[in-house]
């Protein structure tokens, strides 16, 4: 008797456990739960944490979410306006707002996933390809560079550096954002962000464009080289300026003061033998006799020579009177 | 139960006989339910404290339930499945690479980076003049709000990350790449800093950034030697400048002084040439004087005096007589010398 007593408080005791077990439930912090009764959601959904009563056996518990989720989509190879093929790598943040919508119509994570991606896809696609690769690139509060930018640019790119930005990445994303914003609340998703996280040349293109920037150096480093050799032959030349300005300034002194000398000299010369002018003849004639000697010269002189006359004759008058006038 | 795992063959005993006999080892070890139930209440203890580490702050969850945080310390808790707590590195700064990676840093020790380069995803992005860059960096951040971060964003870090990335490419993509690779950068950092701040407490991420740092920015690595070449022709430009600066500082001044040299010279020449003329006209003017004395005897000394000068620097004097014109044409003129040095030609 003692022994069926205590079974059955026992077989009670476990029941109520099971019973407790089954009737309470906890909720993380950061989730919502919605009680399913036989596969119908039944009453709002819970979104406190802590711990909480359902009906035991007869319902179940789903929990979902309630904090902010990533949605990462695939690169998409897309051609803008201007037919320029680029990916176009989007991220999203989105949450479960309604959980019941969500249930009902998604069912999970991977389900919500996979609408996020058809219609974002969708709506990048037609915004990416309805706008120019500089909107896209580009924000609004671009600034047009200033001239001495532009000199390093050709001629033909300049006009796309000029270019106005009418939108600009910023206002294309917001609209991407709105766009998609339209169609997902069905699914009782709310789309709380959506932004371009890359964007990309396909890598044929980017080929090109690996090249156009190094085309656009070398323009630079000729341009560079040039302005050297420019910049030096303007140097050389003023320099072969200044030489001969002082050499032709020096020369033209030079020519001055030595005219002006010699001018003074021939006044001075002048002046003097200008007092008599025979003397000075004979003078400076015996002068160059001594000037020009030459020590290897033979002469041959006649004894009628004023030198020699009195060689043959001590007589003044006979041979020196007729030599004298000689 | 050890009994269930014997082979079949060997002897099995009932499940009564197992009972009955559980049931006396039981009754025979009297301190059993003690036992049991201190073990329940170690069990019970072990679990109803904890410690948070300096740098970490506790967030006690009880049945899900955010209840209070924990500072430094140790602390005490409604035991296991009641409240448990998570730790988190608030005091810590946390940093996130964009474009590399660094494989270890150990202090004392050069840090090593992947250089698998596997990174360029991450860093190669289009500027606002539609080239492409390569830009690394880095961003610091601690977590301000424990709860926020645990519980109002999944994956926190990847929305930081996707977040930082998405920002850093509008910032880059608004700007020249030259303006990027160079005066740029602190710019487009701070610029970054400030937006992703924004969307990051939009999302109540309940994280603070502590900065935003561009590490390499480089062209991408086809394009590096052109680049390269830009700025060896920048030198080669400065060279050849002053290449042609050295010649003219070389030249001109000394041509300065070589003029200046000259026109001396022409100054001395000048000086010379007047004070000759002077000393000539004054020794003319006074031999002129005296000339004028006694002109008939003056004017013979002076052509004696000349011609003993002259006739003393010859080298022969043939005196001849005026009436014997006849010997001339046999007078040995040079001939009597040259011809001794050429021994063949004597007859």
């Amino acid at each position: 008797m003692k022994y069926v007593i205590k079974a059955t408080i026992t077989v009670i005791a476990v029941v109520i456990i099971i019973v407790l077990y089954s009737g309470l439930y906890t909720l993380e912090e950061g989730m919502q739960a919605i009680v399913v009764q036989f596969g119908r959601p039944v009453g709002e959904p819970v979104t406190e944490a802590g711990l909480h009563m359902k009906l035991p056996f007869v319902q179940e518990v789903r929990r979902f979410e309630k904090r902010l989720l990533v949605w990462d989509g695939d690169p998409n190879q897309v051609p803008t306006k201007g037919r320029e093929f680029i990916w176009v790598d989007t991220t999203a943040r989105w949450r479960i707002a309604d959980a019941k919508k969500f249930l009902e119509n998604v069912a999970s994570e991977a389900g919500a996933q996979s609408r996020l991606n058809d219609i974002i896809d969708s709506v990048v696609r037609d915004q990416v390809s309805s706008s120019e690769l500089v909107e896209l690139v580009r924000s609004a509060s671009w600034e047009v560079p200033e001239d001495d930018v532009l000199k390093e640019v050709p001629k033909e790119r300049e006009e796309e550096l000029k270019k106005e930005i009418a939108r600009g990445r910023e206002e294309i994303t917001r609209t991407i954002l709105t766009e998609a914003q339209k169609i997902i609340p069905q699914y009782g998703i709310e789309l709380v962000d959506m932004r371009i996280k890359r964007l990309d040349y396909v890598e044929s293109v980017r080929e090109k464009v690996y090249e156009r920037m190094i085309s656009e150096r070398k323009r630079i480093a000729a341009q560079f080289r040039s302005e050297g050799e420019g910049r030096s032959a303007e140097i050389l030349g003023t320099m072969e300026k200044e030489l001969r300005r002082i050499r032709s300034t020096a020369y033209r002194q030079v020519q001055g003061i030595q005219g002006k000398a010699d001018a003074d000299a021939t006044r001075i010369y002048g002046n003097a033998y200008n007092k008599n002018p025979e003397f000075y003849a004979f003078l400076r004639t015996l002068e160059s006799y001594k000037d020009k000697a030459n020590p290897n010269a033979v002469l041959i002189l006649t004894t009628d020579s004023d030198f020699y006359r009195y060689v043959k004759n001590a007589e003044p008058g006979k041979a020196g009177v007729a030599a004298v006038p000689q | 139960m050890a009994e269930q795992n014997q082979p079949p063959g060997a002897s099995t005993p009932t499940l009564e006989e197992v009972l009955e006999k559980t049931q006396r080892q039981f009754r025979r070890f009297k301190g059993g339910p003690i036992l049991v139930l201190a073990v329940v209440v170690i069990g019970v203890l072990w679990t109803a404290w904890f410690t948070v580490q300096p740098e970490e702050t506790g967030i006690v969850q009880r049945f899900g339930k955010v209840m209070r945080t924990a500072g430094p310390g140790l602390h005490f808790k409604l035991p296991y499945g009641i409240e448990k707590v998570r730790l988190l590195p608030t005091a810590r700064v946390l940093k996130e690479e964009f474009g590399f990676r660094t494989l270890s840093a150990v202090p004392g020790e050069k840090t090593r980076y992947d250089t698998r380069g596997g990174y360029k995803d991450e860093s190669l992005m289009l500027t606002g003049d539609l080239n492409v860059i390569d830009v690394q960096w880095i961003i610091q951040y601690r977590i301000e709000d424990p709860i926020r971060y645990l519980f109002q964003v999944r994956d926190t870090s990847k929305t930081i990350r996707d977040t930082t990335e998405a920002v850093m490419r509008r910032a880059v993509g608004n700007r020249l790449g030259s303006d990027v690779l160079t005066t740029g950068r602190v710019a487009v950092a701070s610029e970054a800093k400030i937006e992703i701040q924004k969307i990051l407490t939009a999302y109540e991420t309940g994280v603070r950034l502590v900065t935003v740092e561009l590490q390499d920015v480089t062209p991408p690595d086809t394009v590096k030697p052109a680049f390269n070449e830009v700025n060896e022709s920048r030198q080669d430009k400065e060279r050849t400048i002053n290449k042609a600066q050295e010649q003219a500082n070389r030249e001109i001044p000394k041509a300065r002084g070589v003029a200046a040299q000259s026109i001396s010279e022409a100054e001395g020449y000048a000086l010379e040439r007047v004070n000759r003329a002077e000393g000539e006209a004054t020794r003319f003017e006074a031999i002129l004087a005296q000339y004028k004395e006694a002109p008939q005897v003056t004017r013979r000394r002076l052509y004696l005096e000349a011609m003993t000068g002259l006739l003393s620097d010859m080298k022969g004097l043939y005196i001849v007589d005026q009436d014997q014109k006849a010997m001339v044409p046999w007078l040995p003129l040079k001939s009597g010398e040259q011809q001794p040095s050429a021994p063949g030609r004597q007859p």
